[in-house]
Parts: C-alpha cells; structure tokens; sequence
C-alpha cells in the first residue's frame, strides 16, 4: 500500500536541546533519533520529564535553542506552526468555544483553502470516522469531554497532515472511555495511515498501542525500543521502574574461572552479563518470581527460602511479599477462593536466572 | 423542542441551596430595592412626561403634547442626532486607539502588564472634571496648543477654533473612553487561552488569520461592553459639552438638564429624557446584536502571551520598537492633561497659561484654608463611606442570593437590578429627583447617598457574582456536609472566598460615588459634594486650589490601590 520503505524516517531529530528561561537543566536535550513514517509513536515519560516540549519541538510552538529538527527531509527548525504538515491534539482539546463541532473541523480545511463542497465532504467523512455526526452542530459546551475529544481528533486529521500529534489526549477521560479511545485510535491510525506520535505518562497506553516507545526522563531519552523490548528488557533502573512492576535486587558479582556468578541471599547463579566484580543492581518482574509452600525445588531455577510478610488479594492474583534475609521481593501468585498463602508462612521464591535484567547504573 | 434538549449543556453546574428551602423572606429586601429605587423613578419618568408644566409646576392632566413639541421641533431632532453621532463617533475612534493598545498588552507585551493596566486607569482616578478642565487649558486660546503652534510658527496668531466646538467635545469624550474600553478588552483578550491561539496556528492560521477567526471574535462581547460603557458616558454627559463646547457644541442632555433648572419644565425635560433613552437603548441594541458570538468559553485561566518563539531578525526587532512605541503613544495622549494639572498646582499665576510665571507651595497651603473646599471634600467623603456601605451590604447580599438562593426568573432580576448603570447620567439624575420628590427625602446627603447607591450597587453586586459563579459548587455541599448550618456556611466559606471581590467593588464602587458630577449636580441642593463644587468654581471663578487638591487624591488613590494589591498579593500566596 505504501510504496515507501517502512523505515523511512519522517520526523529527525538532530542533537536538539530546549532551555527554559531560568530553568537550571534543560527540559529537553537530545541525541539523534527519528520517527518512521507510518508508525504509532510513543514518547512515555512522568510529568516534567520534557516529553511535552518534545512535541511542542515537533509541532513548532517552541523554538530549539540548537540543534535541528527536520520533517522527511526538509529542515523545519525555523518553520511556523501554520506552515508544517502537522497537527496537534491538544491536552485541553482547544476546540474553539464559537464554532460548531462541523465548524472546527472544517477550520483547518478552510485555511488551506479546499472549496467548500470538497470541505463539507471530507468535514462528515471526519465526524463519521469518530462517531460524531449526530452532533455536528453542537457547540463544544453543548458535549462531553469524550465527545470534545473525538471532534478535537477529527480536526486534527481532517486536513490529512503527514503526522499527527496527540498529547495526552486520554488523560481526561474515564477508565472505560480512555480504553474504549485506544481503540478508536489504534484502529484509525490504521485505516488513515498516518503518523502518530503520542506525548503520555500512562505506560499501559504506551505499551498498548504502539509500534515504539521513548521513555523520557530530566529531559533525556532512557530507552527507545519496542514496548515488548522496554517491558522486558529495560536498560535503567528508572525504565525498569517506571514501566510494570520490578523488584530491584542487590546482588554481588565474583568471578570464577573467567565465569561471572552472582550472589543474592547466599544462592549462587551464573550472571553473563556481568562485566566486573563488585555490588550490582538487578531487576526482576514481580510476575517473573514463583512463590511455593516450602519443599520443592523448581529445576533450572534458583530458590531462595524466605517468609510471606503480606499479601494483597487483587482478584485474578495476590500479591505477595516475601522477605529472604535483607531483601524484600514481591511476586504474583495465582488467587484461589481460599488456601491462599498465609502471612507468617515459610516459603520458596524461584526465578530464571535468564529473567534477571543487569542494570548500568 | 428538540432544539432546546439539544442546547441544553450536558454538564450544568449544580447550585445546592444556601438558604433554608421554601423561604421567600430572604428575596423581599431585593424586590423592595427594585421596587423603589429601580422600576418606580422610571415609571415616574414615562409618567411625568404625559403631564403638563403650568409656571414651573407639574399639574395632572394627562396628555401627550410634550412629545409632540418633541416631535415637531426640527431642533430636537437635529439635537438628538448629533447627540448620538459624536457620542457614537467618540466612542468608535476611542475603540480603534483602545483595541490595538489592550491586544498589545494582553498578548504581545512579555513583561509590565499589571503597569500597562495600572497606568490606564490612573487617569480615571483624576476626577472627570478636571480632566475636562485640563482640555479646556490645552485647546483654549491662550491655551497650550496655540502657544506651541505659535512658537513653531504654523499660525501667526491664536486660533478659537479648537475650542468651543463639536471637535472639542469629541476630543475630550474619546479621552474619557479610551480607559474603559482599553479595560473591557483587554480583560477579553486576556482570558482567551493560549491553546486556541496554537491550535489555529497548527490548523494552518497564519497570525493574521488566526487573530481574525480567534482573538476578533472571542473578544467581541468585550468590547461591546466597553463601547456600550463610554457610549453611555458620553450620550449621557451634559458637563463636557457646557465646558468645552459652546453653542456649537450643544448636546441634548444640555437641554434635558436645563428643563429641570432654568427652563422649569419638568414634563418636557422628562418627555425629552424618554426619547432620549429610547434612541440610546437602539444603539446599544444594535452593539450587542453584531458582537454577539455563539458558544461558551468554558474553563477560567489560560490566556497569557504567546511565549516568543525564535530568536528576532534585525526587521523583527526594528518592527517590534515600532510596535511598542506606537503602544506608547496613546498614553502620552492620557497623560498630559494630568500633568498639566500637577503643573500648574505650582504655578504662581491664577490664570491657567504657559509658561509657567513661577514655583509655589501656595495653593497647598490654600487648600487648608480654603473651608469651603474642605466642606465639599468632607462631604464628598462622607457620601461616598455611606454608599460604599449601602452598596457593599445589598450587593454582597443579592449576589449570594442570585447565586445560591434559586430565585426565581435570576436573570431578568439581575438585569433589572443592573439597569442603572445603563441609563445615560442625565436621565438616571432627573428620575431620582423625580421619586425623592415624590417620597419626600429631604435635598442634601441623603439624596446622594441613595441616588449614588442605585449605580455602585450594581458594581459591587456583579463584581461578587461574578466570583460566586466561578466558585466550585461542591464547597458549599461540602460545608454543610460537614454540619455548618447555613449561616456559618456563608460566614466561613462564602465572605472569605468572596473577599477579594467584595473589596474589589467596594474601591471602584467608592471612586465612581467620589467622582459623581452628572447625577449629584440634580441631587445636591445648596450643599455640593466637591465634585459639584469643583463644577460650580470652574463656572464662577477659579483657584488653583483645585489643581492641588486633585494632585493629592491622584497621589493618595495611587498609593492605596498599591498597598492594596500587595495586601492582596500576600493574602494569596498565604492562602
């Protein structure tokens, strides 16, 4: 369908940094990375971390103190908002409070001059798209904010730009609204094909619907990796943590025989990864630990014998915390109706050796 | 029917009750204050006019011969045209100096925007009066701008043609306008968010585009009010055209007015003060009815300035120096009348001309001796405490019960209570004679302090409302929640939130009661307020007193409002 190569790079950045005025650290500064034609892109970070200057960057409402940003292959650094093929879905939506719901979405259509005949047809193609055009002719406090939302998204593809920009578009949304959005979005940016590139602190967002995600942190990119890689393969203590749920182990690294073995509660295991002797921080994915009642040992796995501290019951599993000496792990266990684990109970804690991720920092 | 289910807002805010249910008691003060001081001077005014004047006294005999002289005289009409084309005229210039100056302060200038709004409004400090008068020293024949033009030898001797004249009256009234529409749209322009203005900008909207589809509209209904404020002002004001206008510059509230004094025909002035605001109440029909906008802006906050994207070129910033010092011209424009008045409060000579003959404390120390003048001031202060009391009281009170109390039909009442403000000075005057006549309240204090509390009532009262509605509901559920009963509700949530407005109106409601000349001159009697004072001084010799006094409340009203920003400042970063 598209005659593209699909790692075309439509949006590069080029060693771009972003300096507030009286800020101490840059909200935003960047090594080279690029954004692939076609592609759901997320930018996943907590607040403050400069994902939001990262698609103001983008979207040209901020102005790169160096660096440069280019769209395909046209060098955009010093190009106005109204004349880049990008639109934005604001956080706030910014539907303009005097125009209908048909007429904010025709608005882009109008700047760009498409006659009106044209731009009434594309404008209920838009609406038909998000569902909204049985309410083409509300005013935007006439609806809901999902309803807002939806037309907000319609007038930001309707002019059918070469990226769209969504910044935190679900964040005010409801549970079932939001989940109900992610496939709205996921499903249209497949049928229209266009860039996506989506500014959100929600990691199940991320993860769900995209192709790849930059996790951001004090203004720099932690990890940019496809969501099965970030999720499973963090290369941070802050990736690790900030996506899913992660014990962090302290561990002690020795080499025998040119071999690497780590050391964590007096169990030994071999550790590859490990380049030098010394204390090392691992990180292991609650649902990555097995808890037994004592006894038996897994094969291939290590098992360190410890005792339940507390355990949460959260419908489809527990939560339970283990304490093996000085260290705490928390792991899932499957919930039954009753014979759940007890606190106080002894037990045993096994894991891959495999399912442990060796942190640089 | 479908139609109205579709308008209605999904989410209306809810209003829970601050008052016991099913009492009317609390709406009966608000109703009786409409009654007296609303609904029957007007009714009197209409009724008035449909009776005759034999030898200066109002007889009952219904008929409609006054306004058929009205109608017949070719002079009236003539009169009420030109009437409303230079207030209309006036006001249309001052908007097109305003407009310009408010988007630059709201939107462009990055920092000094409380200075920006602060030096607007000094001037509206310095009494009315003066200010005029300071126009009367600039264009008059010894005046400064035939000295200027003199020296530089554009005319070879003094000129009466800018004083006197329908120029001049126009002059001063876009003078008086240009701080209250500048105060209109600038307060438009400022809540319009940021995100709308990016978002026109990211749909394609060059700035020009975005501004015309954007910011025009959305600040539309703000500079109606503006337009409609100094409109007022303007048709409504027979001390401008008696000062600097001259025959030429006769306007019909001079005739209105006169009625009601030399002329002692009440039915007359009173059928003339109908028409006239019939003709004002089109005009201001017409503003509302072309800046109407659609839609609601919901959500408070946003605005702010667009943050200076990239770095200037060389014709960026010669563009931008141009910008701001044409933003600065309008304030020279505000400015010299003041500072001519500080001047010549230092100036030896009585007779107000450049140059100056020499430096004095003199009229200072005449303005303590001058009882007279100090009389008027004590009265005026006395006046003004009073309404500010009145006022402070009943429009605090009818807030909280239009917004808590589910009256009834809210709106209308709230626009009927509001009517005063929107009545042209000159008629507002001659209907409270009308019912102070009627329900024999004595000349003197008492009629001011109610005459002036029918306008600053309604300040106070929309400036709380305005707070209340912005407030989020659920504090008042969550008070009672909480087992408040509903006076401690309104004690410890409502006046501590609502504070920052109610002192709010209170300061502006006091310097319009201070600064009052239009409606106190019919109110007065034999013991003037200063302003009416001042009035009568300019007609029957002047002392530079004046000057100095209006030095010294320039400089105290600055200094308080100061202390009271910071006051307000420190209460918010307490809070």
């Amino acid at each position: 369908m598209n005659s593209n190569s699909p790692d075309e790079a439509i949006i590069t950045f080029k060693d771009v940094v972003k300096r507030y005025p009286g800020a101490a650290t840059p909200a935003l500064d960047v090594k080279s990375f690029s954004i692939n034609r076609g592609e759901f892109f997320s930018i996943l970070g907590p607040s403050g971390s400069g994902k939001t200057t990262a698609l103001r960057l983008i979207a040209g409402f901020e102005h790169a103190d160096s660096g440069r940003i280019f769209i395909g292959d046209q060098d955009v650094t010093d190009v106005p908002p109204y004349r880049r093929d990008i639109n934005t879905v604001f956080q706030s939506y910014a539907l303009f409070p005097h125009y209908t719901m048909q007429e904010n979405v025709a608005y882009p259509l109008k700047m760009a001059g498409v006659r009106a005949e044209e731009r009434k047809k594309r404008v209920n193609e838009a609406l038909e798209m998000v569902a909204m055009e049985k309410m083409a002719d509300r005013f935007p406090h006439q609806v809901s904010g999902g309803q807002r939302q939806r037309v907000a998204l319609a007038r930001a593809f309707v002019g059918r730009p070469k990226v769209l920009l969504l910044d935190e578009p679900l964040s005010a949304l409801d549970l079932n609204l939001r989940q109900q959005m992610q496939h709205v979005l996921v499903d249209l940016q497949r049928k229209i094909g266009i860039t996506f590139v989506y500014v959100t602190h929600d990691q199940g967002e991320a993860l769900s619907m995209s192709s790849r995600v930059a996790v951001v942190n004090g203004g720099r990119i932690q990890q940019l990796d496809t969501p099965s890689n970030i999720y499973y393969e963090p290369t941070s203590r802050f990736v690790a943590q900030f996506i899913g749920k992660s014990n962090l182990v302290s561990a002690n690294v020795k080499y025998e025989n040119g071999e690497p073995l780590a050391t964590v509660c007096g169990e030994q295991f071999p550790l590859p990864g490990a380049k030098r002797d010394g204390p090392v921080n691992l990180g292991i994915r609650f649902e990555s630990l097995t808890v037994t009642p004592g006894g038996e040992r897994r094969p291939n796995e290590i098992a360190l014998p410890g005792q339940v501290s507390d355990v949460l019951f959260l419908g489809h599993t527990c939560e339970v915390k283990v304490r093996c000496r000085d260290q705490e792990f928390i792991a899932f266990a499957p919930a039954y109706k009753d014979g759940n684990l007890r606190h106080d109970q002894e037990v045993l804690v096994s894991f891959k050796p495999s399912d442990c991720v060796l942190f640089d920092d | 029917m479908t139609n109205a289910v579709l308008a209605a807002p999904i989410e209306s805010p809810r209003r829970v009750g601050l008052f016991r249910p099913g009492t009317l008691l609390p709406q009966v003060p608000m109703f009786v204050w409409l009654a007296i001081l609303v609904l029957l001077p007007n009714v009197l005014l209409i009724g008035v006019s449909f009776l005759k004047s034999v030898g200066g006294n109002v007889v009952f005999d219904p008929t409609i011969e006054n306004y058929a002289r009205a109608f017949q005289s070719s002079g009236v009409w003539w009169l009420l045209l030109r009437t409303i084309a230079v207030a209309a005229l006036s006001t249309t210039i001052a908007a097109v100096i305003a407009y310009p100056m408010a988007y630059y302060a709201a939107r462009i200038l990055q920092r000094g925007r409380f200075m920006a709004l602060l030096l607007v409004i000094i001037p509206l400090w310095i009494s009315l009066l003066m200010r005029i008068f300071a126009w009367r020293v600039i264009l008059g024949e010894k005046g400064v701008l035939n000295t200027f033009l003199l020296q530089m030898g554009f005319i070879s001797q003094p000129s009466s043609a800018f004083l006197y004249n329908s120029v001049a009256v126009f002059l001063t009234f876009v003078y008086v306008a240009i701080p209250f529409i500048f105060i209109a749209v600038y307060s438009a322009i400022e809540r319009i968010p940021q995100d709308l203005v990016e978002a026109a900008n990211d749909c394609g909207a060059s700035r020009w585009k975005s501004f015309q589809t954007v910011i025009w509209p959305l600040s539309k209904p703000g500079l109606a009010i503006g337009l409609s404020l100094a409109f007022l002002m303007a048709v409504g004001d027979y001390i401008t055209p008696s000062m600097v206008g001259g025959l030429n510059g006769t306007m019909l509230g001079m005739v209105i007015a006169s009625q009601f004094g030399i002329a002692g025909n009440w039915p007359y002035g009173s059928a003339l003060a109908v028409i006239l605001l019939v003709a004002v109440s089109i005009v201001l029909l017409l503003v509302f009815r072309f800046s109407r906008v659609p839609g609601i802006l919901v959500g408070e906050g946003g605005g702010g300035s667009a943050v200076r994207a990239k770095p200037m070129s060389f014709a960026g910033k010669l563009k931008a120096y141009g910008a701001f010092l044409l933003f600065c011209l309008p304030y020279a424009f505000l400015y010299a009348p003041l500072i001519l008045i500080a001047l010549f409060s230092f100036n030896t000579a009585t007779v107000q001309v450049l140059p100056l003959e020499g430096l004095t404390l003199h009229w200072y120390q005449e303005v303590l001796n001058n009882a007279a003048l100090l009389a008027a001031l004590n009265r005026s202060l006395l006046v003004g405490l009073c309404v500010l009391a009145i006022s402070v009281i009943a429009g605090t009170g009818f807030a909280i019960l239009f917004a808590y109390g589910k009256v009834a039909g809210a709106k209308w009442l709230e626009s009927l209570l509001t009517l005063p403000v929107a009545i042209p000075g000159v008629v507002l005057g001659i209907t409270l004679v009308l019912v102070f006549q009627l329900l024999s309240v004595p000349v003197g204090i008492w009629r001011l302090v109610l005459g002036h509390s029918t306008f600053v009532m309604p300040v106070v009262m929309m400036t709380v409302l305005a707070r209340l509605r912005r407030l989020d509901p659920a504090l008042v559920e969550a008070s009672s929640d909480l087992g408040a009963r509903y006076g401690s509700t309104l004690w410890n949530v409502i006046l501590p939130l609502a504070r920052s407005s109610i002192i709010g109106g209170a300061l502006l409601g006091f310097t319009l009661s201070v600064d009052e000349v239009v409606v106190s001159q019919f109110l007065t009697g034999t013991q003037p307020t200063l302003p009416v004072w001042v009035w009568n001084q300019m007609r029957f010799g002047f002392t530079p007193s004046v000057n100095a006094i209006f030095v010294c409340i320039g400089l105290l009203s600055i200094v308080l409002t100061l202390i009271a920003r910071q006051f307000l400042e420190t209460n918010k970063k307490a809070a």
